[in-house]
């Protein structure tokens, strides 16, 4: 294979061979590159672009990188970075190991039992963010909520909390509700690697001795590698782009103490009609978010060797 | 064939899932169980309050004391009369629509492209696969104005495909299915081809069962992304007889109105098909979606 | 035959000298949830009611909605798919969108009217035009934000006696009576000075400038004045009730929020109340309470309120006809005899011109009227100050902070430096 890959060793007919596979190849990418091109890359770029621009409602002059240089003086945008990588480095280990351990609780069982523990777990996902925020305002709720209520009577607490109006249990409180509505996927991605282990592995450590805990670690869980970098990737970019939730229930606050980059976005580019400044905000969380993943890649090439 | 080898091996696991390892009642188990009933509780119970909740008088559902089934008079079917004097069933059928269409178009062009990046050496191959995931990097909401500008420019806003095509173009689709095409043992495709089977027959009777829980997850996955990105659709749509069944719940709210009620009939109204299209799809995961992990 | 053939070309001749006759002008109407005016149905009858007049002109509406109506109307500027025609307040159309240039001029349409919007209400006509004197909306219907309590928690607490049930007016000596004698009575928490980041502010800004009359911006709107010596002495005053459980505030709250506390009887004082408001939690009322609507207290004992004032304005698309159609509209709806009337109804407020008198004597509506008595109090509509939206937010924060406890004058001064940039 080496030997013919050599450039000096190509015969034509090696290259006419090549070039229906790129001609091949490209027709089979068309219908999604069009989509992509079209309504992805276009308007990134275009974003891009109005992120050297001073883009107001009434304004669109130059002002190359004045908006970067501000980002980086601005206290807002500072504690907005430290909050979400807060949630990210909570969220995504969190969300893993606890899909990681349900899953292994739930495949085991009859197939009714595995299905509907799935549809539990997924549940959050399908219900819709207006009817998530509806509920947990209710069970966060100062007056009246369920998990005030709870802790008064188990003796935990003698006073009511103000779960989400505390600058220090805010974030906390939007961390709990995310890691509902992140596991749904895990868990049945999980599952089904989990299913899918080769048998004889297994039979053939346990023969050999292992204990439990040992075939987990040693056996299952490099079989379901792949599994846990794709959930690592796309938890950690849903954690870094959660919106709905802040703008549903905090709008930032109290204090800036939920204050998340996506949310300061959306402020900016909304709210204060300054689209330029929004857009370089969302380059650079975007870098950011590319670098995340680039690592978590690399960790996981290594790994698989 | 491997892959036929393989198929047998999977059928055996489906009708035989228990664990013959290690099979003992331990007290891990038993507490591990425990944990989990609390936590399907918590889980199972947004989706309770929501639907009794639209059954709920308006004085109920604010109560401070919480009212945890409705009977007698705080029972009602106020809520759903009010929505249905709405075209609230033009919004179902619009979300619908709009997420049937994204699915479709999407599992078509992503598993087409999932399978040339992952099947083909092609020039460029790693940088585009490399833009199409950093692509998934960049936050919707900076897009969204250059995005309606295009729209606009191509006299599309305010119609479904507003909605349709940017969610088609989104790569989430071709990332998931480049992960599962990997698996395709390389050797049955050169015997395809040794075979003298065109692009398109390979593609069409060999690829595309190997792939088929892959494209039923990406099929779910995409109808779920669609229904709940409510930012798109807002922007997007302004005409009340096209708006989502999102939208639709969310004008139904007056500025300083309680009337909470109406928003759960309309979250559980929304629910309904999202949570079928699941239960049907559901099937697909069970066929184990491997990401590349069972090697040929 | 050959006669018939000809009879049908001469048919199909016609046809499109026909539909060059029927000139149709269609017209976009963009609607916030004003009263009845978010609701389709009423629209649709005010519709047909202009149609029977003017068949030529069709008029289709969209309806906003207060949480995301302003992020469409913000991408539909920069894409350039605005409406012909937006109801909303001066906030939006006058200070916002006008100030930015999008709108049309429109002080053609005062012409005639401008003498019976100023007997109404000088501070309409004020509203509605900036600096310049150029005017950007047209005026509908308009109304006080005011406070509400629970009358019969005050009767039971004995506070009764620290409000004007007549005038409906209370002192602020008045306010923290009747404040500590709910506490005494057990009625705890009393109020809620709600500061989450959305909405509503509207109560908290009239609580605090009303309690020593101070004001909230300069006369000329230029400058916000919060760090005054009556609202410095107001928001001390609130940080101590809070303080001593007197009062509660909280950051977790918003103005929707607070309402569905009143409605089910936790507090007994809400501070985001206004006659549309009444009419929509009617239902969530709970048994004892029992709606009573009271002007914020002052010092003085006359306050100084906030309104809304509601009314059309154009956005400038550069299509002659259209604009000229949505002209038409507009003055059918809000000054035609027969219809004026019936359209300030729909909404659930009051009317902008004198002449229209007292609209709600002897109708359903009766109570609507109730609210009524709070007009003479309107105060100055400063929602027009320049850096508005930035200055909401800093105000909620500027609360916030208040109310974990900080000092009130640094605190202020950075809410001023931050808002009158």
């Amino acid at each position: 294979m080496t030997v013919l890959s050599s450039r000096r060793m190509i015969s034509p007919a090696m290259k006419r061979a090549r070039r229906r596979e790129n001609i091949s190849a490209y027709i089979f990418m068309a219908p999604s590159l069009l989509f992509f091109l079209g309504f992805v890359i276009f308007p990134m770029g275009m974003c891009l672009v109005t992120s050297f621009f001073n883009y107001t409602m009434t304004d669109f002059s130059f002002i190359g990188l004045k908006n970067y240089v501000e980002m980086f003086q601005d206290a807002i945008f500072g504690k907005a970075l430290v909050n979400t990588i807060v949630i990210v480095v909570v969220s995504v280990p969190v969300t893993c190991l606890f899909s990681l351990w349900v899953a292994s609780l739930i495949y085991k069982m009859r197939n009714f039992s595995t299905s509907f523990f799935r549809c539990v777990f997924y549940l959050p996902v399908v219900t819709g963010s207006v009817a998530v925020t509806v509920v947990w305002k209710w069970i966060f709720n100062n007056y009246y909520g369920v998990l005030n209520y709870l802790c008064r009577s188990l003796g935990l607490i003698s006073r009511n909390i103000n779960w989400l109006g505390n600058a220090q249990y805010a974030l906390a409180c939007i961390i709990t509700i995310l890691l509902t509505t992140s596991v749904g996927q895990p868990i049945v991605l999980y599952v089904s690697a989990l299913s899918n282990v080769d048998h004889s592995l297994i039979e053939a450590a346990s023969v050999d001795g292992a204990t439990n805990t040992q075939v987990f670690w040693k056996i299952k869980w490099p079989q379901i590698m792949p599994t846990t970098l794709y959930i690592l990737v796309i938890t950690t970019i849903n954690s870094f782009q959660c919106f709905a939730l802040i703008q549903l229930l905090t709008s930032g606050g109290p204090n800036n103490s939920t204050q998340t980059i996506m949310y300061y976005i959306y402020y900016n580019a909304f709210k204060l009609s300054r689209y330029g400044y929004g857009s370089a905000m969302g380059i650079i969380l975007a870098v950011i978010i590319a670098l995340f993943s680039a690592l978590q890649f690399k960790l996981a090439k290594t790994d698989n060797g | 064939m491997q892959a036929t080898a393989k198929a047998p091996r999977r059928i055996k696991e489906k009708q035989d899932n228990t664990d013959h390892s290690v099979h003992r009642v331990t007290p891990y188990i038993v507490i591990g169980i425990t944990i989990l009933i609390i936590i399907t509780i918590l889980f199972i119970f947004p989706l309770y309050w929501i639907i009794t909740g639209s059954f709920k008088t308006q004085q109920a559902v604010n109560s401070a004391v919480p009212v945890w089934f409705p009977t007698g008079d705080t029972v009602t079917l106020r809520n759903y009369t009010e929505l249905f004097s709405r075209p609230a069933l033009t919004w179902l059928l619009n979300t619908v629509v709009i997420c049937a269409a994204a699915m479709g178009l999407t599992c078509i062009s992503a598993s087409m492209a999932g399978y040339a990046l992952a099947k083909k050496r092609f020039a460029g191959r790693g940088l585009l696969f490399s833009i199409f995931v950093c692509a998934m990097a960049l936050p919707k909401q900076v897009i969204l104005i250059p995005l309606l500008k295009e729209m606009a420019f191509l006299n599309l806003h305010n119609t479904l495909w507003a909605v349709i095509l940017p969610t088609v173009g989104w790569p989430f689709g071709v990332f998931l299915m480049k992960q599962f095409s990997e698996s395709i043992p390389g050797s049955l495709l050169e015997a395809a081809r040794i075979d003298g089977a065109g692009e398109a027959r390979t593609f069409i009777e060999i690829v595309i069962p190997l792939i088929k829980p892959g494209i039923g997850a990406l099929a779910i996955f995409t109808f779920i992304t669609a229904w709940n990105d409510y930012f798109l659709q807002l922007i997007m749509l302004n005409d009340t007889r096209i708006l989502t069944i999102s939208l639709g719940i969310a004008k139904l709210q007056t500025e300083l109105s309680t009337d909470f009620g109406l928003i759960m009939a309309g979250a559980a109204l929304g629910s309904i098909p999202i949570i079928i299209i699941f239960l049907i799809f559901q099937k697909f995961f069970t066929r184990g979606i491997t990401m590349g992990a069972v090697k040929g | 035959m050959k006669k018939l053939l000809a009879l049908l070309l001469c048919l199909m001749l016609a046809l499109p000298v026909l539909a060059f006759a029927d000139d149709t002008v269609e017209i976009t109407l963009w609607t916030y949830p004003i009263g009845s005016w978010g609701n389709a149905e009423t629209v649709d009858g005010i519709i047909k009611d202009f149609n029977a007049v003017h068949p030529e002109i069709k008029v289709t509406v969209q309806y906003l909605d207060y949480s995301s109506g302003d992020d469409q109307v913000t991408t539909a500027i920069e894409a350039k798919t605005t409406p012909d025609i937006i109801m909303e307040g001066p906030e939006r159309l006058v200070a916002n969108w006008g100030a930015a240039g999008k709108m049309l001029d429109i002080s053609d349409l005062w012409a005639e009217t401008k003498d019976d919007i100023i007997a109404a209400s000088p501070a309409v006509e004020a509203a509605c035009k900036n600096g310049e004197g150029i005017y950007y909306e047209y005026p509908l219907c308009m109304t006080t934000h005011c406070m509400v309590i629970n009358y019969n928690d005050f009767e039971k607490a004995g506070a009764l006696q620290y409000i004007d049930e007549e005038k409906h007016t209370w002192t602020t000596e008045g306010f923290l009576n009747a404040l500590d004698a709910l506490n005494a009575a057990g009625f705890v928490p009393t109020a809620v000075v709600y500061c989450g980041g959305q909405g509503g502010d509207q109560g908290t800004r009239a609580l605090v400038t009303n309690l020593y009359s101070g004001q909230f911006t300069n006369a000329d709107h230029t400058k916000y004045t919060m760090d005054s010596e009556a609202n410095i002495k107001a928001l001390k005053q609130l940080q101590e009730l809070v303080a001593n459980g007197k009062l509660d505030a909280d950051p977790g709250i918003v103005a929707g929020d607070e309402i569905a506390l009143f409605c089910n009887s936790t507090i007994s004082i809400g501070f985001c109340w206004n006659a549309s408001a009444a009419v929509s939690n009617k239902a969530s009322l709970a048994e004892d309470v029992k709606v009573f609507p009271m002007a914020f207290p002052s010092d003085d004992g006359v306050p100084e309120l906030q309104g809304g004032i509601w009314g059309f304005g154009l956005f400038d698309n550069g299509n002659e006809a259209k604009v000229a159609a949505a002209k038409t509209f507009i003055k059918f709806v809000c000054d035609d005899p027969a219809q004026a009337a019936k359209s300030v109804y729909a909404s659930g407020f009051f009317p902008t011109r004198a002449s229209l008198g007292d609209i709600y004597a002897g109708t359903d509506k009766a109570e609507n009227g109730e609210y009524a008595i709070f007009m003479p109090y309107l105060g100055d509509y400063y929602q027009v100050t320049p850096n508005w939206a930035a200055q909401r937010t800093e105000w909620w924060n500027l609360l916030q902070r208040i109310f974990a406890g900080g000092d009130v004058e640094a605190e202020v001064a950075v809410y001023c430096q931050n808002a009158n940039k």
